[in-house]
């Protein structure tokens, strides 16, 4: 059995942060089963471990002034940017005996990225050398996460109807002159809703990873553990 | 997957062949399978001193950092320059070319607490 915690409001970079760093621990000390939050962020630039800035186009001073957060993680991958409309899907889960480990994280991450176009009538695809998920019209998905202790965090986003101007602000992922688009790009007035697209996340996780979901929606009642975890920062 | 059975292995999916009080370090194909290719290696210094579970190094693939931990405690002796250039060696031979560091172990009796091949094979996931 794993958790799986839907926020429907955006959460800014900084909490989500906080709250995966609280999880990675307690499952690092096996008190909590592997955690999935599914979440939007506020609007937020972040870069890669190896924090190549020379993809970000505008000074920090520049994206102060346009209201947009900049950081750094800790995860792989190089620069991406999150706003509402996208879905970020955070894995906290612990990679080893699981059989739906058997494939690399990388590849179970695209397929539950492709799989959740295919069931809106997007054709996905991968592409050689340039990870995450590709679009006619563009990437749809992109990939970072991190291991410490075998346990992995940050994960996948995923843009459904965001605003892609973000985007034009940085070279992202270090991917010169390839374009970024999201469902709405494709499907335009017949985008399903952000509830749906979450929907399909958590059920191709769910089935490509092989665990079995508890669903809870952050706004609900939550396994006393799980809420200490997400919503007390002096939470150990 | 391969699991060689002349080797000690840690839980967090470091190798350890040992000899003559050193410890050479690598990670398992398992490991290595699950980074995808790999880009970055940040080794330790030479003199740099771990203790059993300490972060010693990091591995990084296009989208995934890993941190490596050392399996027993010691001094690092030695580190792969090789990997500097081409940390693809992790990928292609990670049992071989693909090692990481070597420790001059301060008690060998930690790796009792190490797992032998096939309890190793038991946490790897079945294909």
């Amino acid at each position: 059995m794993a958790w799986s915690v839907r926020f429907s409001d955006p959460v800014p970079y900084l909490k989500g942060l906080e709250m995966q760093h609280r999880l990675l621990a307690a499952r690092q000390a096996d008190t909590i089963p592997d955690t999935v939050l599914l979440l939007q962020h506020a609007p937020v630039i972040t870069l890669g471990n190896r924090g190549r800035d020379n993809y970000l186009l505008k000074t920090p001073e520049e994206y102060q002034a346009l209201g947009i957060e900049l950081y750094h993680a800790e995860r792989g991958g190089d620069v991406t940017c999150h706003a509402p409309g996208q879905w970020v899907l955070y894995p906290i889960i612990r990679l080893g005996a699981n059989g739906g480990d058997s494939h690399s994280y990388l590849e179970n991450l695209e397929e539950i990225a492709l799989q959740t176009l295919a069931d809106f009538g997007i054709e996905g695809f991968r592409r050689a050398g340039k990870s995450g998920a590709w679009t006619t019209a563009g990437k749809v998905a992109a990939i970072g996460f991190r291991l410490k202790r075998w346990v992995s965090f940050h994960g996948m986003s995923f843009n459904v109807k965001n605003d892609l101007s973000l985007f034009q602000t940085i070279v992202p992922c270090g991917l010169e002159g390839e374009p970024v688009a999201s469902m709405k790009t494709l499907l335009s007035d017949k985008t399903p809703e952000m509830k749906e697209v979450g929907d399909a996340l958590l059920e191709h996780f769910s089935k490509i990873c092989a665990r079995k979901l508890d669903c809870f929606e952050a706004d609900e009642p939550l396994p006393p553990k799980l809420a200490t975890l997400l919503f007390e920062a002096n939470a150990k | 997957m391969s699991i060689p059975q002349d080797l000690f292995y840690a839980k967090t999916h470091e190798w350890v062949s040992f000899e003559e009080g050193v410890a050479t370090v690598g990670i398992t194909d398992f490991a290595q399978s699950q980074l995808s290719d790999l880009t970055f290696v940040e080794l330790p210094e030479v003199g740099a001193e771990f203790a059993a579970g300490d972060e010693a190094a990091v591995v990084e693939s296009v989208k995934a950092a890993a941190d490596v931990y050392a399996p027993i405690a010691g001094e690092v002796i030695e580190i792969n320059e090789a990997l500097e250039d081409a940390p693809e060696l992790i990928n292609n031979d990670p049992f071989g070319k693909g090692w990481l560091f070597k420790l001059k172990a301060n008690d060998e009796s930690e790796l009792d607490r190490l797992l032998d091949a096939d309890s190793y094979d038991e946490l790897c996931p079945a294909d």
